[in-house]
């Protein structure tokens, strides 16, 4: 394969034609590699993600409690699915636990990221410990503050003047709170971390110059470090999104579901579903509404943010 | 002890869950016989009871030719795992379960032995048990289990002192425990811990409750495919006084916050914040274990109180019947597998049982019962279920594994006001019988 063949000919009019030809050569044999490089990471999806997938797909259409073969029943599972009150209910649950979610990790950790990305004194050893819940597994956490949240041993107990008698398990308010507590408490640090990486990247010659135009840190933070920000949110918010859409360790471990259903969040209703009462069908169909639900609000985010476009954000630098 | 201590160590997002979905889904078709390779496989649910288990086993492969390995599926997701497994070439040959619901499907599936062709050659096989136990592994008139751990009957438990201070003895009727509950309230005393968290607890008051009411008939009838038995008087009726016993203040109000399995129930009664508990028999060894010198001292026992003009005996008693063998028809070595289930009546195994903490229900139990570590605790349990008109096992237990969820979330419901009376028996006769 010749430089000649694959890069465009020289321009007419063009004064360097021997430049031109060896930025062609450099082009063919490092910018495009081949189909083959990607066929590892193809084959693992497609075995790994695609196959199972699909075969859930199919699983829907079947009755099948884990014993003998599976029988196709058409549309069964889905009506049965979709007209459930629990499965209605579960989705809306599910939302307002990703929303509640975002709402509150995202201005936190910002605030930590930022934080935690300049050069105060004692700022390192601080860090560390708000990592600490990081390193710790989601199982971990929820027996641990099942354990803390005990009405009559716990640190209700101790604030009876807050808690009241304690029974944040049995009302459906307090016990979206203490999930949606909890999960803040575990994976702001992640995404502190991401907030602290991309502040760290903010050139400082923008502050430099802001300072000089007598902006106070306020408008520092408001003009500068947010807009610079922007591409390390969207990416936070998807990886929000899909984390509460998936929720499920935290309500198996502190509520199961409860009280009754209202806190039975679809993943957990399809655990139900699929592991505990053997309907294999209705899990996979509730599991495909997920998927559905999951790759629909991960492209309207994308497509919102503008983060397909993958713009800069080193506007005005260069 | 703990089977009922279901924690779910499972693990999984979406995209896992959608693979375990589908990985089960290849594992299934196929069909295929008993993996042969000239053993038999037990397979039990893994935890302390083991150690008899392996010695079991080393006993039986002592003298015969097709040797018995013995294999555990550790915690709690037993059931499951059972059931990815059971029609597949890895099955076992003979496998540990619950009785009742638990092997329902897998009877309806067709999978497993009736033993009548074993009780035929050694009537022993059934007689040397307690029948109100071997009943429960009964499945359409025919036997499916052999009795193979420690009976569980539920019991109500109480801290001495506790009654004491307050001048209340152990309720012998329902008005003496609601009146109980009136003056232990008056001493600032939760009147009885419930892990309501778990939401099987809560189930346990159901179960005493409909029996001495309206005997075990109305669930068997239920269980068996009539659901008008849910809206008959007495159940409505055992459904009134439960309302009565909750709104009295009997349990506290942050029940549903309170769990048995990491121990925050069993803390209230022996830290003398609470008084009675409703609990199986396991609860005698986890308070030794938690709180020794309380369960030594101020721990107190008796069974469930009678109700008047109910037509329960007084004398029913629910929980685990016990834990139970049955075997898969495709097993290859029949002959080896009937005399391996004749050790689970031998001198061997029920001492063996007893050193661990275990109560077998096999009649030669009785004559080991002083070697037990808590001799009159042995004695009184032995005795209960011996006499015993009924032994019911518990409901999560007797309907098939589908009805676990609902039958929790029902009983959850009704106690926090979720759902009135109607709305649990609606949701009772809502419920999978099969």
């Amino acid at each position: 394969m010749t430089t000649e063949t694959t890069s465009a000919p020289p321009a007419a009019g063009s004064r360097t034609p021997a430049r031109r030809r060896s930025e062609g050569s450099y082009t063919a044999h490092v910018g495009r590699p081949g189909f083959a490089w990607a066929v590892p990471a193809t084959l693992f999806f497609l075995i790994f993600a695609i196959a199972p997938l699909v075969m859930v797909a199919v699983l829907s259409f079947m009755s099948w409690n884990g014993l003998g073969s599976p029988r196709f029943v058409g549309m069964d599972n889905w009506s049965r699915v979709l007209d459930d009150p629990v499965m209605i209910k579960s989705i809306w649950l599910t939302l307002l636990v990703t929303v509640l979610g975002v709402a509150i990790q995202t201005p936190l950790s910002i605030l930590l990221g930022v934080w935690a990305a300049g050069q105060q004194r004692n700022r390192a050893v601080l860090s560390v410990i708000y990592f600490i819940p990081l390193l710790l597994s989601s199982t971990a956490v929820s027996v641990l503050w099942r354990a803390l949240l005990d009405p009559n041993f716990g640190i209700p107990a101790q604030a009876t003047w807050l808690f009241g008698d304690g029974n944040l398990f049995g009302k459906q308010a307090s016990a979206i709170g203490v999930l949606a507590f909890v999960s803040t408490w575990q994976f702001t640090p992640f995404h502190t971390l991401i907030y602290q990486g991309a502040a760290r990247a903010i050139p400082q010659v923008l502050y430099q110059a802001a300072e000089i135009d007598g902006a106070g840190r306020y408008r520092q933070f408001f003009h500068i470090t947010l807009p610079q920000l922007r591409n390390s949110v969207v990416t936070s918010m998807i990886l929000m999104i899909v984390g509460g859409l998936t929720t499920f360790e935290t309500v198996l471990i502190l509520t199961q579901g409860g009280p009754g259903t209202d806190t039975t969040i679809s993943a957990y209703y399809m655990y139900q579903k699929a592991f505990k009462s053997f309907d294999f069908g209705a899990g996979a169909a509730i599991a495909l509404v997920l998927v559905v639900a999951a790759t629909i609000i991960s492209l309207i985010v994308v497509r919102v943010s503008g983060y397909d476009k993958m713009r800069s954000s080193m506007e005005g630098l260069s | 002890m703990k089977i009922r201590a279901r924690l779910p160590r499972l693990v999984a997002g979406g995209a896992t869950l959608a693979l375990a979905l589908s990985l089960s889904a290849c594992g299934s078709g196929t069909g295929g016989g008993s993996s042969d390779d000239g053993k038999i496989h037990v397979l039990v649910y893994g935890d302390a009871s083991n150690k008899v288990e392996k010695q079991i086993v080393a006993t039986f492969n002592k003298t015969s030719d097709v040797k018995a390995v013995l294999d555990t599926i550790p915690g709690a997701d037993y059931q499951q795992k059972l059931q990815t497994i059971i029609n597949t070439p890895q099955a076992p040959d003979v496998f540990f379960n619950w009785g009742g619901g638990s092997i329902q499907p897998f009877v309806k599936a067709d999978l497993l032995l009736p033993l009548d062709d074993f009780i035929k050659n050694d009537p022993g096989l059934k007689s040397n048990f307690l029948p109100s136990v071997f009943n429960s592994a009964v499945v359409d008139g025919k036997a499916y289990g052999i009795p193979m751990r420690g009976t569980q009957p539920v019991l109500l438990f109480n801290n001495s002192s506790v009654l004491n201070d307050a001048g209340v003895q152990p309720p012998k009727t329902w008005d003496e425990l609601l009146s109980a509950v009136k003056t232990l309230k008056g001493k600032g005393v939760t009147p009885i811990a419930l892990g309501g968290g778990d939401q099987w607890p809560t189930l346990m008051w159901f179960e005493y409750v409909y029996d001495r009411v309206a005997g075990p008939e109305l669930f068997e009838k239920a269980l068996g495919g009539d659901k008008s038995a849910w809206e008959s008087p007495e159940s409505k009726k055992a459904l009134s006084m439960l309302k009565e016993l909750v709104d009295a203040g009997a349990f506290g109000t942050n029940f549903d916050s309170v769990k048995y399995t990491n121990g925050a129930s069993p803390a209230l009664v022996a830290k003398g914040k609470a008084a009675f508990e409703l609990m199986g028999s396991w609860y005698y060894a986890q308070q030794q274990q938690d709180a020794k010198d309380f369960a030594a001292k101020g721990l107190g026992y008796t069974t469930f109180p009678s109700v008047s003009g109910g037509k329960g005996d007084e004398a029913d008693v629910v929980g685990n019947t016990n834990n139970f063998y049955s075997v898969l028809k495709k097993t290859k070595h029949p002959e080896a597998v009937e005399k391996f289930l004749k050790l689970m009546y031998s001198d061997e195994f029920v001492k063996a049982q007893m050193a661990i903490g275990n109560l077998p229900t096999t009649t030669n139990t009785e004559k080991f019962l002083d070697t037990s570590a808590s001799p009159a605790y042995s004695h009184f349990q032995y005795d209960l279920v011996k006499k015993a008109p009924s032994f019911q096992l518990s409901w999560d237990q007797a309907y098939p594994p589908s009805a676990i969820t609902p039958i929790h979330q029902a009983v959850q419901q009704f106690f926090n006001g979720q759902v009135d009376a109607d709305g649990f028996i609606k949701a009772m006769q809502a419920l999978p019988t099969e």
